[in-house]
């Protein structure tokens, strides 16, 4: 599949992901170890009522989604993309609600534009909204990605 | 300074430098197992033939090493309470295993919450690679707001 092919509009569920104290506590003691996150007397005690999930976690597990999703659509034959994409960053990452242990999270991803990116021409931006909601639809987390992929007929609008 | 720091310590201009990391191919292939299983990420060899050119960092790990740094060289020792989210976050340039890294810090601005204990600073995070002459080269930059408790004592003179 390439740039050109890629339907916009179109919302892809990408998987759900359980986010546990044993989990939450692991992510956190790497990368994000302030108290609300691996102490849970602390976040008991902190403005989160509770341990929360660091938002960083949140984010890094909508990545192990998508490539999840991805490699199922193209072992299915639904897709034939490639792994090897290249993302030049994304926006508006809103971490709405806490994410506390035993929230289950869904997430999705809607492309929204296709934009030129002029410095790599043999590629076109795909935007998309991305969302993660738990079992009763309350929105947790929404970003915007934006990521390269190869154009069939580069040089042209797609 | 070891004081601890509150929302009345940060001055827009105000730059931190919060120390260095030098990452490493395993943890490079550790955080891209469980998050972001790309060629580019955990194979060293099908990583030389990709758009990247060797083993680099996933984005999301950068941002989470970031986090870290950042936790470990000032919310350590200030009243971090979280933040509600990313502005936007770019990625610049791959970063490989062996780059050492510096986080800085710049204070974009500051404002009050229409609750009493807490005020939001704006930030701008840069990531950057130290070149063998010490030069840093931009990799990662994101925006944010974080919550900071306000000195104790002084919330109600406001």
């Amino acid at each position: 599949m390439w740039f050109e092919d890629i339907p916009l509009n179109v919302e892809v569920v990408l998987g759900s992901y359980t986010f546990t104290e044993e989990n939450i506590v692991a992510f956190a003691r790497q990368y994000d170890p302030q108290p609300f996150h691996i102490d849970r007397k602390a976040a008991e005690a902190s403005i989160y009522g509770g341990l929360i999930a660091s938002g960083w976690h949140t984010a890094a597990v909508w990545m192990k989604l998508m490539i999840a999703s991805r490699r199922t659509a193209v072992a299915s034959g639904a897709q034939n993309v490639q792994d090897n994409f290249v993302s030049p960053g994304v926006r508006e990452i809103k971490w709405l609600k806490p994410v506390r242990p035993g929230t289950t999270l869904t997430y999705t991803n809607k492309g929204t534009a296709k934009l030129d990116w002029p410095t790599l021409p043999k590629f076109g931006l795909l935007e998309g909204i991305n969302e993660a909601r738990d079992g009763s639809g309350a929105l947790y987390y929404s970003f915007i990605n934006r990521v390269l992929i190869a154009r069939r007929n580069p040089g042209t609008p797609g | 300074m070891s004081e601890r720091l509150y929302f009345e310590d940060f001055h827009t201009g105000q730059v931190f430098t919060l120390g260095t990391h030098q990452i490493g191919a395993e943890e490079i292939i550790a955080f891209a197992k469980e998050f972001d299983p790309q060629p580019q990420h955990i194979d060293p060899v099908a990583a030389k033939s990709s758009i990247l050119g060797g083993l680099a960092a996933s984005g999301w790990h950068l941002c989470a090493l970031s986090m870290r740094m950042m936790v470990d060289g000032l919310f350590a020792r200030a009243a971090s309470m979280g933040s509600p989210g990313i502005e936007e976050v770019q990625w610049r340039k791959p970063v490989y295993a062996g780059d050492v890294l510096q986080l800085q810090t710049e204070i974009l601005g500051s404002r009050e919450s229409s609750r009493a204990d807490r005020g939001y600073i704006r930030m701008r995070f840069k990531l950057s690679r130290l070149g063998k002459s010490g030069q840093p080269q931009l990799v990662m930059m994101f925006v944010s707001s974080v919550i900071m408790g306000r000195k104790p004592g002084l919330r109600n003179v406001v």
